[in-house]
């Protein structure tokens, strides 16, 4: 229970640091931040933003690690975890895309605009909203799960691709892609302290949610399946 | 509105987003508590079958 306590504070703290601090020129005082160079007042969503996409990459890399796991041991458990990482790494990734889509909109003028960035997370959404279809078509518990695992391997070797390297080295109109001006790793440069702290406690609190929610999925759907079978 | 609690909200307009966003926190920690207290005595009911 402690745990969870530290986890509602930290994540509070989160949210009132990353939303209410305020942004000025010169920050002396411990809650102020820096003006980040094209971002100024909307650089808030990163400690909102970047955690949701950073999970999306951790539950699809567990939906690969339990895909082997399964194929190694053929545990039904492992299938399991290896799905509910599957569908938080899709709500993750659904949050990511509509926070960075309502970010654009104050931005760069519209909610959508094909950079490589959004384009290469509307990629991955129909590659892991296949592996869901994929499931779905399948009723043989042991075929869906061997079948899934193969494809989850084959599915994260994209993953890298399309978050780290494809949209540093195209053009686009996201922070960090080849054209950028404000050349330089956001994190490291252009944030104070003050700032870097809110940014990585806010990543280890939604990771630690992150696997608290995986953890009541995999159960849940655990349970749920040897409720039905013995239901049949 | 001239002063007091509302005045407040309404120049600082962030103050009602921040409210919001701590309200939906705390509905979506104590909906997972509930769910974390659900599965646990489940979990025990089929241990005990």
């Amino acid at each position: 229970m402690a745990r969870k306590v530290l986890l509602f504070v930290l994540m509070a703290y989160v949210i009132v640091s990353g939303i209410a601090y305020p942004i000025v020129p010169h920050p002396k005082a411990w809650y102020e931040f820096p003006i980040i160079p094209g971002l100024e007042e909307r650089a808030k969503i990163i400690f909102f933003h970047v955690p949701t996409a950073w999970l999306s990459v951790i539950a699809f890399l567990m939906t690969m690690f339990y895909g082997v796991k399964y194929l190694r041991k053929k545990n039904m458990d492992d299938d399991a975890k290896s799905l509910a990482a599957l569908q938080l790494g899709l709500v993750f990734t659904i949050l990511a895309t509509i926070t960075g889509s309502i970010w654009a909109k104050f931005n760069w003028g519209t909610f959508w605009n094909w950079d490589p960035r959004e384009t290469s997370i509307f990629i991955l959404l129909l590659i892991y909203g296949s592996l869901i279809a994929l499931r779905s078509a399948v009723e043989n518990d042991d075929k869906r799960a061997r079948l899934s695992a193969v494809y989850s391997i084959i599915a994260f070797l994209t993953v890298p691709f399309f978050i780290f390297i494809m949209p540093r080295i195209m053009v686009g109109l996201h922070p960090g892609s080849a054209n950028d001006d404000n050349a330089g790793p956001v994190v490291d440069f252009k944030m104070n302290i003050n700032m870097q702290m809110v940014f990585y406690l806010s990543l280890i609190s939604f990771t630690l949610l992150y696997y608290w929610m995986w953890q009541l999925r995999y159960k849940a759907i655990i349970i749920k399946d040897k409720l039905s079978k013995r239901l049949i | 509105m001239d002063g007091g609690f509302l005045g407040f909200l309404e120049n600082n307009a962030i103050y009602i987003v921040l409210l919001i966003v701590l309200v939906v926190w705390l509905g979506i920690f104590l909906f997972m508590l509930n769910t974390n207290k659900r599965l646990k005595e489940i979990e025990k009911e089929m241990k005990g079958k």
